[in-house]
């Protein structure tokens, strides 16, 4: 350990630190002007958009930088300048006294090695250990991440364990050698609502137990709120805004940060009224831009004046809370639009649903028995959905919520016909959907849309954007090319794109432009249904909320219906009529948003609830942790599907029979799939709960 | 104004931008394999040969062919200022007949490989994007075809074809057997690649979207599929051209190619073989212009490689 002196002073100072890429195509100013402090045992938030420099801020820390960076400002380390160290010197602090840990572990991993193997390299390579003791520290480590069973844990390799574990193994190996500083670069981001829940209370822990002072890099607010102590906001390659998290999520001096919080979809106030989510316009100032004389903020900014352009606001110290605007007293939750109310009229309830769905089934893959027809299976097909009910209204939008492994894609999949159903029923309207979308006429593929996760793939890289519009036009609608350039043009317009976009490439879109492309595609044939997977998932919250008020919009206009996959409880709460839980192919929950948000609910839609980070510091959530991932099935569960994960567990009975199906809170329309009955869980569920026990 | 009316005839106006967009990203691949030294150097070898192809016929001091009575009497000179690499063993000028040379084995080692790219690319993304039964059955076909010995193949096709094809072709039968048994002996090779590549898109969310817009199997190939592909063809395609070279000049040794008295560099080296100990320039001449060409290909194919890994890994970004 160092001299008692430093330990009371900062860790980490970065001073002015400027960090710029020269490529043979531009120069790229990854980070402008950041200046931040670490203390040991505290832990710094870093926030902000992608594009904002805030990995390369960390990267530039480890020294990770390639040969053509420029590098200015200082970098101290425990007051030695690392920014502009040799090589061995750095190596002597990496993973010795500075660790990191990365966003995906099952690339932070070898995965032609044991974990074990890969602990112990890290700890030889850095300490004087003889084996037994390497062995020794070994195990020590994986205890303190709470791996279950330490001991034999190492003999495995990666893509044995669940991505939580191989994040935890990460972890470990971060910690191996006590460092003093410990980055962490989106350590959540990849992974399950329930694992990330996890994952936090873990960093939470450590952060008291190791004395370190930790970076974390993430862009979601929910998750910083949860473990940072100080938060800085990073826009455009500097800091806006430094403050305590307490006293920055309830009083932000910045507009950005304000910005940020009110995009967030959360769970509606005291007062009990939703409101419409707002939205930053535009996008990052391009870090090819040089900056000049003005606010970076200045082209998005609602307070934004002629003084804000004319200089480089100072950073003003507000006792302690820092905001690099000139008037951070004008800083209000109300900046970015009056807080609307949404209007939610219902649209009067058809009789026929616009989309029907009874016990769809599907399974993955084939059946083999060992002898070709006879004799024992020895694969079977992974059941992939099994009897899932849905029915969504006009104008409604059901909501489908799970962790990764539950059905949900699958669910989208087969009711737009990439992927054929095993068994059920569908109805667009009443008529009976076809297996194959080859096989739907016409009419049913332009009443049914779909838009994807990954807006980058969903265009194709190689053909200007209007090739997708134009092309669902065509086939549609049946207009000539002049009638649907001109149509094209205006539904980019209604999704507020430029109609000069066009005949622009993807590349040269942003990922939320390019999402607001595929919706125009999507709205082009005015559908009844949208199955949006994941449509937002993939964005920045100023986009995101962008493209969710869009969704709404249009919805309001046309009375179209949604059918809304979605791994984020607080999208799927703000967009969602109704709400559907799978868990491994089983419906778990079904009902009205209230019913399913509310209690008394499923344990597994209780989980997934207090496993959900939200963006403020305050808030009170049950710690109910889930372990492990969604199972794959292979055959037919004995008893209840979720028993082997369940915290609220009663006994044999989940193990031995199915669950019964119970109306919920709601009556008729509310679907409870357990043992418990309503009214135990609704008593139960009002009691505070503390998880104990971890099942792997 | 007829150009105009085609133009708009091309269906929903992305082919036109296709090409613009197709020579543009050529040009701009070019100019990064140039910024390598091997690009460069390749670039200046292939240049110079395709000068030599284009021109040479018309700069060649002497006849490359013809000879006379005159000539048989210097036939196996060395190097003089008269004939700067000697004379064969019909008297006639080596450096003449090395330089009318180039042409043939080029431009039928271009014809073929166009030949086998082209029908690698359209069995390789037809199985790959079909794929389940027919893309097995179409990959074992491809299998049976690879595993058929080149030489035998490029016997049975020449043998054959010269003795069925009645019609004169210009500028001779054989050649342009040669160039079917380069198309035949490239595609199975090529078509396994292109498959993988084609199968890597499938998956994507925009051939999805095509699915669902009710687009043919046909249309997805060709629109959404082979624009992505392009890349990974031109890479194949100019790692194929020094191995259609190779063959060319191959054949043409073993006399299965161009037949004399026509200047083709393997022929000139079989012919010139069984004086290698007194007159080693004959047949040395030839085979160094061979290496040459094919040292440069190989060479501008790695830069060709670079700049296509270069805009993939931005589009992945």
């Amino acid at each position: 350990m160092s001299q008692l002196s430093q330990t009371e002073g900062q860790l980490l100072e970065l001073d002015r630190l400027a960090v710029t890429f020269y490529t043979p195509r531009a120069t790229v100013r990854a980070v402008r002007d950041l200046s931040i402090e670490i203390r040991r045992g505290e832990v710094l938030g870093l926030v902000g958009e992608s594009g904002c420099g805030k990995s390369t801020a960390a990267f530039a820390i480890m020294g990770y930088l390639p040969g053509t960076t420029r590098v200015d400002g200082s970098i101290l380390f425990e007051g030695r300048d690392i920014a502009h160290m040799g090589d061995s010197d750095l190596r002597e602090l990496r993973g010795n006294r500075i660790a990191m840990v990365y966003q995906d572990p099952a690339t932070s991993l070898n995965p032609s090695m044991r974990i074990g193997t890969q602990v112990q390299e890290v700890l030889r390579e850095h300490l004087d250990l003889d084996s037994r003791q390497v062995r020794e520290r070994m195990i020590e480590l994986f205890e303190s991440v709470r791996l279950a069973d330490p001991e034999a844990i190492g003999q495995r390799y990666p893509h044995q364990l669940s991505g939580g574990m191989q994040q935890r193994v990460v972890i470990a190996m971060a910690l191996a050698c006590d460092p003093l500083l410990l980055i962490m670069d989106e350590p959540t981001t990849g992974l399950d609502v329930t694992t990330e829940a996890t994952i936090l209370d873990l960093i939470v822990e450590l952060k008291d137990r190791v004395n370190a002072g930790i970076l974390f890099v993430s862009h979601n607010l929910g998750v910083i709120a949860r473990v940072a102590d100080r938060v800085a906001v990073m826009y455009a390659g500097e800091i806006v805004e430094q403050a305590t998290v307490g006293e920055l999520f309830k009083n932000p001096r910045h507009p950005y940060t304000a910005g940020l919080l009110s995009c967030v979809p959360r769970p509606p106030g005291d007062d009990g009224i939703e409101r419409k989510l707002s939205s930053i316009p535009g996008s990052v100032l391009d870090a090819q831009i040089e900056g000049g004389e003005s606010c970076l903020f200045a082209d998005r900014c609602p307070l934004a004046q002629d003084a804000c352009t004319a200089q480089v606001p100072p950073m003003t110290d507000l006792d302690g809370h820092l905001s690099k605007c000139l008037f951070p007293d004008d800083v209000h939750s109300g900046i970015w639009g009056e807080s609307q109310e949404r209007n939610k009229e219902l649209i009067p309830e058809e009789p026929i649903p616009v989309l029907n769905a009874h016990s769809l089934r599907k399974f993955y893959g084939r059946e083999r028995k060992k002898y070709l027809l006879f004799g024992p299976p020895v694969q079977q097909r992974v059941r992939a959905l099994i009897d899932v009910d849905m029915k969504v209204g006009t104008g409604r939008t059901l909501g489908v919520v799970g962790e990764s492994g539950s059905g949900k894609s699958t669910a989208a999949k087969t009711i737009v016909g990439l992927v054929p159903k095993d068994g059920g029923k569908l109805e667009l309207r009443g008529q009976n959907l076809a297996d194959g979308v080859q096989h739907r006429s016409k009419e049913q593929r332009a009443a049914m849309r779909m838009v994807f996760q990954n807006p980058t793939a969903s265009l194709n890289p190689k053909l200007p954007i209007r090739h997708s519009i134009i092309r669902a036009l065509r086939k549609f609608a049946g207009l000539s090319r002049d009638e649907s350039r001109e149509r094209a043009e205006q539904l980019l317009e209604a999704v507020g794109l430029d109609p000069s976009y066009l005949d622009r490439p993807p590349s040269e879109l942003s990922g939320g432009q390019q999402q607001r492309v595929a919706l125009a595609g999507a709205f082009a044939a005015s559908p009844d249904l949208i199955v949006a997977d994941e449509a937002v998932s993939s964005l920045d919250v100023s986009v995101q909320a962008q493209v969710l008020n869009l969704l709404e919009e249009h919805q309001r206009e046309s009375g179209n219906s949604y059918v809304f996959i979605t791994h984020d409880l607080g999208v799927v709460r703000y967009v969602s009529d109704d709400i559907l839980v799978l868990y491994a192919g089983h419906v778990a929950e079904y009902g009205p948003s209230e019913a399913v948000l509310g209690s008394p609910s499923h344990p597994y839609t209780e989980a997934l609830l207090s496993a959900a980070p939200i963006p403020d510091p305050e808030a009170t959530q049950n710690q109910i942790r889930l372990e492990g991932s969604v199972p794959t099935l292979h055959s037919a569960f004995k008893g209840c599907f979720f028993a082997g994960r369940c915290p609220r567990k009663i006994g044999d009975i989940c193990d031995t029979s199915t669950p019964p199906e119970q109306a919920g809170s709601h009556g008729e329309g509310h679907i409870i799939n357990c043992h418990i009955p309503v009214e135990e869980l609704a008593i139960i569920q009002q009691q505070p709960f503390q998880n104990g026990v971890s099942v792997t | 104004m007829a150009i105009e009316e085609l133009d708009s005839q091309i269906t929903t106006g992305g082919a036109n931008a296709l090409l613009k967009g197709a020579s543009r990203k050529a040009r701009r691949g070019l100019s990064i394999a140039l910024r390598t030294n091997s690009g460069r150097i390749g670039f200046a070898l292939v240049a110079f040969h395709l000068f030599l192809a284009i021109f040479g016929p018309s700069l060649t001091p002497y006849s490359p062919t013809d000879f006379t009575s005159e000539d048989l009497k210097i036939r196996l000179t060395g190097p003089s200022m008269e004939h700067l690499l000697g004379t064969d063993g019909f008297g006639r000028d080596v450096l003449s007949r090395v330089v009318a040379g180039a042409r043939s084995i080029i431009w039928i080692s271009f014809i073929g490989t166009v030949l086998g790219i082209t029908l690698g690319t359209i069995v390789g993304m037809t199985s790959g994007y079909i794929g389940g039964k027919t893309d097995q059955a179409i990959m074992r076909g491809v299998d049976v075809f690879l595993a058929f010995p080149g030489l035998l193949l490029a016997l049975l096709v020449i043998n054959l074809g010269v003795q069925r094809i009645g019609i004169d072709l210009w500028p001779s039968k054989e050649a342009w057997l040669v160039i079917i048994t380069i198309g035949i002996a490239f595609m199975p090779a090529n078509s396994r690649v292109i498959r993988s590549a084609a199968l890597a898109i499938k998956p994507l969310e925009f051939v999805q979207s095509a699915r669902l817009r009710g687009e043919s199997s046909f249309y997805i190939i060709f629109r959404e599929v082979l624009p992505n592909i392009i890349p990974v063809v031109a890479v194949e395609a100019s790692i194929r051209v020094s191995f259609a070279l190779l063959l060319t000049a191959g054949l043409g040794f073993l006399g299965l190619g161009v037949q004399p008295p026509t200047p083709d560099w393997g022929l000139m080296v079989s012919e010139n073989r069984e004086f290698l100990s007194i007159a080693p320039w004959a047949a040395l001449a030839p085979a160094m212009a061979m290496a040459s060409l094919v040292v440069g290909v190989n060479l501008l194919t790695d830069g060709v490689r670079e700049a296509a890994q270069l805009p993939i890994s931005q589009e992945a970004s």
